[in-house]
């Protein structure tokens, strides 16, 4: 592979190596590495963090496994740490154990990930801005993210442990402290984090709309921007709107907890035997409000996955991105149905039925511009010259995943067959295809792909191709037979199913699962050497070790304090591989205008 | 979308402006200092205020959105009179909250005209009248505590409907040893040294003290005793209540109550659906003052500085954020006070 | 590494999910690893929907990633001579490839709406059969007894023990005492959440006598793995007897339960 090379350089003739490293004083240290505003340390402060808080959401979701395959049976190692009862885990441990681990995944993994390393270290760069708009806005950011860290973190060790009501925190389990040991104080910080989280986002998200809006560079026109930057400011969009619904309702938990509103307590609530003091509330309202947020944040967790694989996949495909502009009203669409079809997640709720036909309609819709993406993809490898790197095979798999993830959407939408398969292992698997499969493989594809922006080093591919075939295998492995438990009905959020009749046959295939699972998991020893390793000793990358298109790559590696050495003027769209008669297989944005190439794209067209 | 159709955007043609208000400081810059590719006539700080206040929208629209919910999901829903609510004083902070709207706006006139001492003085008015909201608010709730509405649960004295729950919780509040001295001395205190109505009501509440004593008590003994301690004012045909209420007393049925006329005695009382309309008056209107309150700060802040044209930018944005706690306001009044 | 044996091995790797996807879905039920039996009226459309569902995405499935994996091995740099199509799009594509799934789910969400409203809309007008209180962590069952109506004194109680006639109609009331449960019979495809201060109707009719299980699918704290019950489906004769038995039982015994009376009530 030819690719992972340093390669022909736009702009200057020097690499730039990582700034030399002499003594600094303390302050200075601090306000380079920690207290930083410039957006490409507080990305790579995001990545960290969330890289860390994946480890751990990984083996929470292993303790959960152990516990699915074999129910009560001594859990190894991570029963010493937790698990009171020596070593075997406690029915109300296994519900505080998904809903950390989801909670964990979601809140402090996937969209911190996505939005906050991603789109902090990509939006300036490939828009060809020196910084976001609001670089002490942006700091505040991440800090926020710490407290939410911290509450998270500390609910695992308060009286009665973390909160256990699922990541969904259904009231009255979530408000009736009488309902849970786990609803106690664990339940108060959960919220709390929730909040910090909340407040991390918003302050993100205005920043990038800003920032896209009026810092691009001259001639970067709203339809040049990669699909990444449309994806981020599309995300950013869904943040500002649905968060603060989530932070409404959230608080409104949170009062009913504290001081005793009864917001989602219904009258006349009779719980473990003693009246709650509270009532004439709604439990559904809860329900509506967090899906309100919650729908919409599952586009917020793969809208920026589904950017950054159609940069990758044209680069390594050296081919136009297929229909751009499809590509763009599709997440649009996407992100503006996303927020009429929440009560998808309600249809056995006790919500009236003939609002949930409305509910499917919509939710049928917006499969559509899914399957445009899907489509587009698909166009975009059709006919290109593909190179396999770690990086391609994880955006390809995305794909490849993104389809099985989003069938199974189909199943569900359809209410009558929801009546069967809702809350069985048919929506884990469903939500774990376009969550771990689709986003996180993405994620993987844009670590390897950015990793030489980020550190001026190329990850190994060798050892990158077995981590993500390992990965690959193992998440089918897992995730795939998911499916047909789901089938059988068997319900998520078990501890233990075995006593029905009707799933006790499934023990041996739950085994396999967690084999699998725990398989997935040791395979990212490999991932984590490889990238530390690298960081340190992989072979220097030049400016655009890739040879790809959009503006991060004119820029030097890693990118010094205000990122760009040169005005970048953008001349054409973030496509242009193989234009017919010009030398190089691609054009970047800003290579100067090239007549050759505009007679091509006007014949193209 | 020919690619070499777009001619170079010079740099120097005025419309991207690339480090105005907001932007970091700039020190240690490797590289040139970047031009922009114009987007909306709009400076970073304008664009980000009107950003952040639709998120602000959403927020407020949320809690809005489960007002109406609650309300109209629940059987019973108190009339603004049952709970003290006068529409006079919402209406006088709503006049309050509208003046502030105009002074700010004059302040950066002022501003912007450099005038600094003058924006000073709106701003200060701003500010004035900001707290002074802030204090009717106060008061309001004030009177709301002193009726036993809270949002709380187990403090607040409200109790949906006269039943076993209500008797024990007045018998508990009657054997209180602190309430007992006060019944025994005013069981003691001669006729003549009472007016007219407190000796009716003496005979009144010895009346529900042996009712709710009663071990043959019956549903309907506690409706009255409900009625005696806090009558619920009954609403003319129509509905219409424009006769204003009372805070604290003077009108409406109120008067006549036990409570009203012992204000010491602070027994449980009845108003259906009371508790839930608490919870979400002081959710909107808490959530309310908690944003004029980061309104007053940075208020307070601005005035640290001189307030010049220079300055209009960053009155801008407060105004802007005023103004919007203020349409908040003229949403919740009607809302909360009129319907 | 850029050889072309690289390129076949990773087609032939995402070659791989959609084989050994359908060979997943083929061998599952000779494993037993499938939809359990169906027993009410209603549950065979909703498992037609379901393989119909399965079909359509089926389908869609092995065209997509079996498209994926053809382009992986055609276009490998490694073997395709010349450089990348150059093309940036195809609006006829674009129209097609909206339309016709557009035009599938629109078909999908009509046609599905029946078996909807016959589930969970068309409620028979009968008088409860029973009523079911969920409540951390069992099932409270109450049977109207001989008048037929629910909260007078022959009332009949009892606990995670269902019985109900076959080949009839029957309309269980659902409730909850304290927080969300799900009142779900895997056997017969109901699903009903149970949601405290909301009576909740469901309705179905069995096919076949039997037992089933009743299973929680709302977690509703940390008993909420076991909080099973079993539903006896036998025939109106057997039925009537086991009512009366029962109901003598409960005379013999004690008095109604006051706490599941005053649960009970309205
Ligand atoms: C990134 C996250 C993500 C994404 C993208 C999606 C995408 C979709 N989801 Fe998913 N969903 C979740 C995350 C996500 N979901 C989570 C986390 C839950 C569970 C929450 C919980 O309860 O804990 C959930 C639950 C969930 C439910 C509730 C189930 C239940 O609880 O009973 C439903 C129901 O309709 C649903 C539907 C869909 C649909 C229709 C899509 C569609 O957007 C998918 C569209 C894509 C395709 C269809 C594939 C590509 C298209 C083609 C190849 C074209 C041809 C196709 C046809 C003609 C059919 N999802
Ligand atoms: C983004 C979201 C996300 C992700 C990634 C995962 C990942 C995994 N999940 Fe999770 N899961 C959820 C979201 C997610 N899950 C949600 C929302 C629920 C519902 C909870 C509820 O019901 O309330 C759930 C529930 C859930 C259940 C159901 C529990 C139940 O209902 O009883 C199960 C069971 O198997 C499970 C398993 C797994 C497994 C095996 C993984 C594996 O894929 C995990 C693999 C982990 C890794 C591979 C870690 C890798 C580590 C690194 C990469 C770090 C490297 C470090 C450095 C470089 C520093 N999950
Ligand atoms: Cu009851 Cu789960
Ligand atoms: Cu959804």
């Amino acid at each position: 592979m030819s690719t992972a090379t340093a390669s022909t350089l736009s702009h200057g003739t020097a690499t730039s190596l990582p700034p030399a490293r002499k003594p600094r004083p303390v302050a200075e240290f601090l306000s380079t590495y920690v207290f930083s505003k410039d957006h490409k340390v507080i990305g790579l402060q995001f990545l960290f963090s969330t890289l860390l808080w994946f480890l751990i959401g990984g083996l929470l979701a292993l303790a959960v496994r152990w516990q699915i395959a074999w129910p009560w049976s001594d859990v190894p190692v991570l029963g010493k740490l937790f698990a009171q009862q020596g070593g075997q885990m406690a029915p109300e441990f296994y519900t505080m154990l998904f809903t950390m681990h989801a909670t964990v995944m979601i809140f402090l993994v996937i969209i911190p990930i996505l939005a906050g390393a991603f789109g902090n270290f990509l939006i300036p760069l490939m828009i060809g801005a020196d910084d976001m708009a609001f670089p002490t806005l942006n700091m505040l950011s991440y800090w926020f993210m710490w407290p939410a860290f911290l509450l998270f973190g500390a609910s695992f060790f308060v009286e009665g442990g973390a909160a256990s009501g699922g990541w969904t925190s259904y009231p009255p389990l979530s408000t009736n402290v009488n309902s849970a040991p786990g609803s106690g104080w664990g339940q108060t910080l959960w919220l709390l984090g929730l909040t910090m989280v909340g407040v991390s986002s918003m302050l993100g998200s205005v920043n990038y709309m800003t920032t896209i809006i009026l810092m691009r560079a001259p001639g970067m026109t709203m339809f040049r921007l990669p699909m990444t930057i449309w994806a981020m400011f599309i995300t950013a969009v869904l943040q500002a709107f649905a968060l603060p619904v989530l932070t409404a309702a959230g608080f409104m938990q949170l009062t009913d907890r504290m001081i005793g509103t009864g917001f989602f307590t219904p009258e006349g609530n009779v719980v473990n035997n003693s009246l709650a003091s509270t009532g004439g509330g709604q439990p559904l309202l809860w329900q509506h409000l967090f899906w309100f947020y919650s729908h919409p944040a599952v586009y917020i967790m793969i809208l920026p996955a589904m950017g950054m694989v159609s940069d990758i996949l044209t680069t390594f495909a050296r081919k136009p991105l297929f229909g751009y502009r499809p590509m763009v009203y599709s997440i649009a669409g996407i992100a503006g149905l996303g927020f009429i079809v929440w009560g998808h997640h309600m249809f056995m709720s006790g919500m009236n039925p003939a609002l949930g036909i409305t509910f499917m309609v919509s939710t049928m819709m917006i499969a559509l511009p899914s399957a445009v993406k899907t489509f587009n993809w698909l166009g975009t490898v059709w006919g290109g010259r593909i190179q396999f790197t770690t990086s391609m095979l994880f955006a390809l798999s995305f794909v490849s995943m993104f389809i099985i993830g989003g069938l199974s959407g189909i199943f569900m939408a359809a209410t009558p067959v929801d009546i069967f398969i809702h809350d069985t292992y048919f929506i884990v698997a469903h939500f774990h295809y376009v969550l771990f499969a689709g986003t996180a493989m993405g994620v993987w594809a844009a670590i390897y792909f950015w990793f030489p922006k980020m550190f001026g080093r190329t990850m190994n591919e060798f050892w990158g191709k077995v981590h993500f075939f390992l990965t690959f295998i193992f998440l089918n492995g897992t995730f795939f037979t998911m499916h047909i438990l789901g089938a059988v009905g068997f319900p998520r959020r078990l501890a233990d199913a075995y006593h029905y009749e009707t799933f006790h046959h499934l023990q041996p295939l739950n085994a396999f699962l967690t084999w699998c699972a725990i398989g997935m998991v040791a395979s990212q020893i490999i991932f984590a050497a490889n990238f530390f390793w690298s960081m340190f000793f992989g072979p220097i990358a030049g400016r655009n070790p890739w040879n790809s298109n959009t503006l991060e790559w004119s820029a030097p590696s890693p990118p010094g304090h205000g990122n760009f050495d040169f005005q970048p003027v953008v001349y054409r769209g973030p496509y242009e591989y193989s234009v017919p008669g010009v030398e190089k297989d691609h054009l970047m944005q800003t290579d100067p205008p090239n007549a050759v190439a505009a007679a091509a794209v006007a014949a193209a067209h | 979308m020919n690619a070499s159709a777009i001619s170079l955007p010079h740099g120097d043609d005025g419309h991207s402006h690339g480090h105005d208000d907001g932007h970091h400081d700039g020190h240690g810059h490797h590289g040139p200092v970047l031009q922009y590719q114009p987007g909306l006539p709009l400076t970073r700080g304008k664009l980000i205020m009107w950003l952040f206040l639709s998120t602000e929208i959403m927020f407020f629209a949320a809690l809005l959105g489960s007002y109406v919910v609650l309300r109209f999901g629940a059987p019973v829903w108190p009339k603004p009179h049952h709970v003290h609510l006068s529409e006079p004083i919402g209406a006088f902070n709503t006049f309050v909250l509208i003046c502030s709207s105009v002074t700010i706006v004059l302040a950066l006139e002022s501003a912007r005209a450099n005038k600094a001492g003058l924006a000073k003085l709106w701003m200060l008015l701003t500010l004035l009248l900001g707290t002074l909201f802030l204090g009717v608010k106060g008061y309001e709730y004030q009177a709301k505590f002193s009726h036993g509405i809270f949002p709380q649960a187990p403090r607040s004295r409200i109790y949906e409907k006269p039943d076993l729950y209500y008797g024990s919780a007045v018998r508990a509040r009657l054997g209180e040893p602190a309430i007992m001295d006060k019944l025994k001395e005013l069981d003691d205190t001669p006729a003549d040294k009472l007016t007219a109505e407190q000796v009716s009501a003496r005979a009144r509440l010895q009346q529900i003290r042996k009712m709710v004593a009663s071990p043959e008590q019956q549903a309907f003994d506690l409706a009255v005793v409900a009625d005696q301690v806090m009558p619920l004012p009954t609403e003319g045909p129509g509905g219409s209540h424009a006769g204003g209420g009372g805070e604290g007393g003077g009108h409406g049925g109120h008067a006549s109550g036990l409570n009203d006329i012992f204000p010491w005695l602070k027994l449980p009382a009845v108003i259906p659906g009371g508790n839930m309309w608490a919870s979400t008056y002081f959710l909107l209107t808490g959530f309310h003052a908690i944003h004029v309150m980061v309104g007053l700060i940075v208020f307070a802040i601005l005035l640290g500085y001189k307030l010049g044209p220079k300055d209009a930018g960053k009155i801008e944005n407060a105004g802007l954020y005023w103004h919007f706690v203020d349409l908040v306001w003229i949403f919740l009044f009607p809302l909360l006070y009129l319907f | 590494m850029g050889s072309r044996l690289g390129g076949i091995f990773w087609s032939l790797i995402f070659l791989a999910v959609p084989v050994l996807g359908v060979a997943t879905f083929a061998i599952a039920p000779s494993y037993n690893i499938w939809l359990p039996k169906n027993v009410s009226e209603h549950g065979s459309s909703i498992d037609g929907l379901f393989y119909f569902i399965l079909a359509l995405t089926g389908v869609v499935f092995i065209a997509t990633e079996g498209l994926l994996f053809w382009f992986i091995w055609k276009y490998d740099a490694a073997k395709a001579k010349g450089p990348a199509t150059y093309i940036h799009g195809s609006h006829t594509l674009e129209v097609v490839w909206t339309i016709i799934p557009a035009a599938t789910l629109l078909f999908l969400a009509i046609y599905q709406m029946n078996t909807w409203a016959d589930v969970k809309m068309r409620r028979p007008a009968m008088a409860p059969t029973v009523e079911v209180v969920a409540r951390q962590f069992e099932w409270r069952l109450r049977y109207p007894g001989r008048d037929g109506m629910l909260g007078t004194r022959d009332d009949l109680f009892l606990t995670n023990d269902l019985h109900l006639p076959v080949d009839e109609d029957v309309l269980i009331q659902l409730k909850s005492m304290d927080v969300l449960h799900s009142f779900f019979l895997p056997n017969f495809r109901i699903k009903q959440d149970a949601v405290p201060g909301m009576k909740i109707p469901v309705w179905f009719k069995a096919k076949e006598t039997g037992q089933f299980d009743i299973v929680c699918a709302e977690l509703c704290g940390w008993g909420h793995y076991k909080m099973k019950g079993r539903v006896t489906i036998e025939s109106r004769a057997d039925f009537d007897r086991w009512l009366e038995e029962t109901y003598a039982r409960q005379e013999a015994t004690q008095p109604a339960p006051e706490d599941t009376v005053a649960a009970a009530a309205d």
